[in-house]
């Protein structure tokens, strides 16, 4: 049991006993973890994937026995449940790909979930292309993320008791401007073990200028949002010369963080930003390490595999598919699952944790850019608001073809021919190739389903 | 929201606890492990343990208040017994305790709680609590005090046994012997009893190795023999015994090979006996303070041969004649105020006992320090002009008449002192002059002494033993002088 970072008093579940606190059942078996967590950590890549494959091979075993779908696969892979799980076997099941999971839908549903894992339930993940995934989770998967969420929390050495903001995509109506929500807790994850202070909720569907407004009358000490969301109300404040007095940090999710986002916040707020890796099947993947501005794979939660286009581990340096396995997911299982995401691995992190390192999220693979002799390539193409043109409020960039790049806008006045050629000019600059690129205006340019804005999107099939 | 925070200075001396990993209950859940509930629990409170224990004394009081506040909540809502006492010390439920407020509550002797019986007993106590059971504790005088506990009061004792061993970071794979007081003949000699884990603390919480039990009532020989069949790495017996085992190994050249750590509870651990331990065994002592109505109530540090107050389950207070607390250096009485026993409050209870208090410990712990515990103040020597002090014998074996085996020193006047000897041989009248003189040295006075042999001094009815006991009834004490 090694030190945390400041000590937070545990809440209680009995008024009569505050202290030392007696958690709740759950709290505690949360606690539990979160203790396991500590000492993980510091285990050495080995050593975890030893553990893992422990865990694996229990869910395999599992898989194999109550659904089907994995029964054929792993028997054709020469995978026999009860044997002990070797890297090589672990290496020869086929990753599962998006298209089969929404083409398997309930044939990946266990039939049966062992009792201690508690209820299931349904995540429903709309995807950026809009089509719906739906996958189970049970009470245990939600154990897993709470605990996690709570390691996040407890690598960067927040205070639980301060003000939490969050503008993130909420139902119409739950969290509007002005209004937002409020709550008395940061949430699920905390409130269970920590006393907390208040948070407040902001639609993402909202302005820069709205957020940054409302950010003024909240005065949070901490902010999420999602990247696009940040990189706008960044521009706002820098503009409008805005502050928000408290802030001390800002996290971000959901959305690919461009380093450019990065530098914009240290400028405009003199803020670091700290930034988690997740995906809404599996959870919390990858959280940004609390002394470099890279991921540590969360191991005790997911096998996360990096694989090049042969199928293998990349090695540090090198870029690859992520295939992740959500290790305590038994009431449907997805066993090297392709979420459809590109990541470079990093070298073994001077922190000491033992948690592999991702040294950059490069987004989903409908987000790269095709060149025309088959390269592919993560356009960072930094902000167009860099190029020298002024009033634009809005830009995404859409890849048709490989000779066809159209070039999206919302702006404050019409466009000349001259900042056109400025702005073709950046994106030739950044994208190192000469594309043909076509402009298009529009009034605003929405979010994607889910609340997700992409900057690039490619609809290369 | 007086807890401490963030701001709270860096832990120090800390080491990294050895990794010991926490079995799973579930046989899907390989790892990280999914304790039972009871076990994560525990763990859950052991985590707070981990970071409270640095903490300093003010921030432990503090947090000691608060909890003290809800037991005399609720001691004043349930118990008419408490309610005089609480409210004349100004006391007023719903309002925060205040330390001038918890200092003006009287203190609740032995006799008070014998006395009140029942009274002390709560009606019912909160759901949380769980059932409550009876703690008889026999008490060396035999005249048993009866207390209750609850499930808490059960579960504190269980996560203080685990810091207890993490403190100490033991080996949890070795094996565990206890030669203590068992009922129902449950382990004796020679078969004694065995337990596939530690006890009842670790389970769910930490695999270990076997442990092994034998009746305190066997004889030393047979202990011997037995600790010699069970090899076990680690000990946990009564000093009196530890001594006669000892005395009897150093004598007979035996050695334990596997011992690596011998722990003692129950009775008081004298500096000789440590001492022995080294020269026989090569081994140090771990000593435990706890008692039947409170629990622990202080452990040895791991750096030190000085105890750890366990602030988190325990009020423990060393007052002066004056109510006043001691200082370091100075000795006083033992008050504890058992936290989490909301089945039958003792709030400021004198368990009986002197100790000393301790300077602020090196190890970088903000638990408060004992430096020794001098054991029963109602087992003083009394001198004849009413003066009464603790009769620190030392070791008879100092002495150096190895034919004595075990001895006992019981005062039944204060012109009275009996000294029973267990011996080989009668001892010689030179031999006996030499005891007389010892006594007469260690004690400062003269008193005159009457020597007896007996073939066995037995232990009082909880297998405890004690090297000196007052016998004096209450009404023939002399009055102390210039009182």
């Amino acid at each position: 049991m090694s030190a945390r970072a400041g000590y937070q008093a545990f809440t209680t579940q009995d008024r009569t006993l505050l202290w030392p606190a007696l958690p709740g059942p759950w709290p505690a078996l949360l606690a539990a973890m979160l203790d396991q967590l500590e000492a993980s950590q510091w285990w050495s890549p080995e050593e975890l994937l030893g553990q893992q494959l422990h865990q694996a091979a229990a869910l395999l075993a599992h898989a194999h026995r109550h659904v089907p779908f994995y029964r054929e696969r792993l028997t054709r892979a020469g995978l026999r449940p009860g044997a002990a799980l070797t890297p090589e076997a672990w290496g020869r099941i086929p990753v599962l790909t998006r298209a089969e999971l929404q083409q398997a839908g309930t044939a990946l549903r266990s039939e049966v979930v062992p009792g201690q894992h508690g209820r299931s339930h349904e995540i429903s993940s709309s995807g950026s292309t809009g089509q719906v995934v739906t996958v189970m989770g049970t009470r245990l998967t939600q154990l897993f993320w709470d605990a996690l969420t709570l390691r996040e929390h407890l690598w960067h050495g927040r205070d639980f008791r301060l003000r939490l903001a969050a503008i993130r995509p909420y139902a119409a109506g739950a969290a509007d401007y002005p209004g937002g929500a409020v709550g008395r807790t940061w949430g699920r994850a905390t409130q269970q073990l920590f006393a907390n202070g208040p948070s407040f909720s902001l639609n993402i569907s909202t302005s820069a200028a709205q957020q940054a407004e409302w950010l003024q009358r909240v005065r949070p000490d901490y902010l999420l949002t999602y990247p696009s969301a940040l990189r706008d109300l960044l521009l706002h404040c820098r503009a409008a010369g805005i502050t928000i007095p408290r802030l001390r940090e800002v996290r971000t999710l959901s959305e690919t963080l461009p380093p450019e986002t990065r530098s914009l916040c240290r400028e405009v707020w003199g803020l670091r930003i700290t930034d988690g890796y997740s995906s809404q099947e599996n959870g919390l993947l990858a959280l940004q390490c609390p002394e470099a501005e890279h991921y540590h794979i969360q191991s005790e939660a997911v096998m996360l595999e990096v694989l090049n286009e042969a199928g293998e581990a990349c090695r540090p340096g090198e870029i690859g598919q992520v295939a992740v396995t959500s290790l305590h997911n038994f009431a449907m299982p997805l066993i090297r699952y392709a979420l459809g995401d590109m990541a470079e691995v990093g070298a073994p992190c001077p922190c000491g944790r033992g948690l592999p390192v991702l040294k950059r999220v490069l987004g989903r693979v409908r987000n790269r850019l095709s060149y025309p002799d088959g390269r592919h390539g993560w356009p960072m193409m930094g902000d167009i608001f860099h190029a020298g043109v002024e009033g634009i409020r809005q830009y995404q960039i859409i890849q048709h073809g490989v000779a066809d790049i159209e070039l999206k806008l919302a702006v404050d006045h019409a466009l000349t021919g001259e900042e056109e050629d400025k702005l073709r000019d950046w994106l030739h600059l950044r994208s190192g190739h000469a594309f043909p690129v076509r402009f298009s205006y529009a009034a605003e340019i929405p979010r994607g389903p889910g609340g997700k804005f992409e900057t690039f999107k490619s609809l290369i099939a | 929201m007086t807890s401490p925070t963030t701001e709270s200075p860096p832990p120090r001396h800390r080491r990294p606890a050895p990794y010991r990993p926490l079995p799973s209950a579930h046989s899907t859940i390989v790892w990280p492990a999914l304790p039972a509930p009871e076990a994560a629990a525990k763990l859950a409170v052991l985590q707070q343990l981990d970071q409270s224990q640095w903490w300093t004394p003010a921030q432990q009081f503090s947090q000691q208040l608060r909890q003290a506040g809800t037991l005399l909540q609720h001691a004043y809502a349930k118990l008419p017994f408490y309610r005089d006492r609480l409210a004349e010390a100004g006391f007023l439920p719903g309002k925060a305790l205040t330390p001038e407020v918890w200092s003006r509550i009287p203190i609740l002797t032995r006799a008070d709680l014998q006395q009140a019986g029942a009274a002390l007993y709560a009606a019912d106590i909160p759901q949380g609590h769980g059932a409550t059971y009876e703690i008889s504790s026999s008490g060396s005088t035999g005249r048993p005090v009866k207390a209750k506990g609850s499930k808490v009061v059960q579960f504190i004792w269980d996560v203080l046994t685990l810091r207890e061993h993490m403190w100490h970071r033991r080996d949890f794979a070795g094996s565990l012997a206890a030669i203590r007081s068992v009922p129902n003949n449950a382990a004796d000699y020679p078969k004694g009893g065995a337990g596939q884990v530690w006890g009842r603390a670790m389970q769910g919480v930490f695999g270990t190795g076997p442990s092994y039990v034998l009746s305190i009532a066997s004889r030393t020989e047979e202990q011997i023999e037995w600790l010699q069949r069970v090899q076990p790495d680690y000990l946990l017996i009564y000093p009196s015994a530890l001594r006669e085992l000892l005395v009897q190994c150093r004598d007979r050249g035996i050695t334990i090979p596997r011992l690596r750590e011998v722990r003692t509870v129950s009775e008081l651990l004298s500096e000789s006996t440590r001492n022995l331990c080294r020269e026989v065994w090569g081994l140090g002592i771990v000593d435990l303070y706890s008692t039947q109505e409170n629990g622990y109530l202080a452990f040895q540090c791991p750096d030190h041969e000085h105890y750890h107050a366990q602030s988190e389950a325990i009020l423990l207070e060393v007052l002066d004649e004056t109510g006043a607390p001691c200082r370091p250096g100075e000795i006083g009485q033992v008050v504890a105020t058992p936290l989490l026993n909301f089945a039958m409050p003792m709030i400021r209870y004198a368990v009986g006992d002197l100790a000393e208090v301790g300077a602020a410990c090196p190890c970088g712990r903000g638990l408060p320090v004992l430096k020794r515990i001098l054991g029963r103040t109602r087992d003083m020597l009394v001198y004849p002009d009413g003066r009464k002090a603790w009769a620190l014998m030392g070791d008879m074996y100092y002495t150096e008449i190895p034919a004595v085996r075990q001895f006992q020193i019981v005062q039944h006047a204060v012109d009275d002192l009996e000294l029973k000897i267990v011996a080989d041989r009668p001892l010689t009248s030179e031999e006996e002059a030499q005891l007389r003189g010892w006594m007469h040295n260690r004690c400062g006075h003269a008193f005159p002494i009457r020597i007896t042999y007996h073939d066995d001094i037995p232990r009082s009815a909880g297998g405890k033993f004690q090297d000196f006991r007052c016998d004096i009834p209450e009404a023939a004490m002399p009055a102390p002088s210039g009182g």
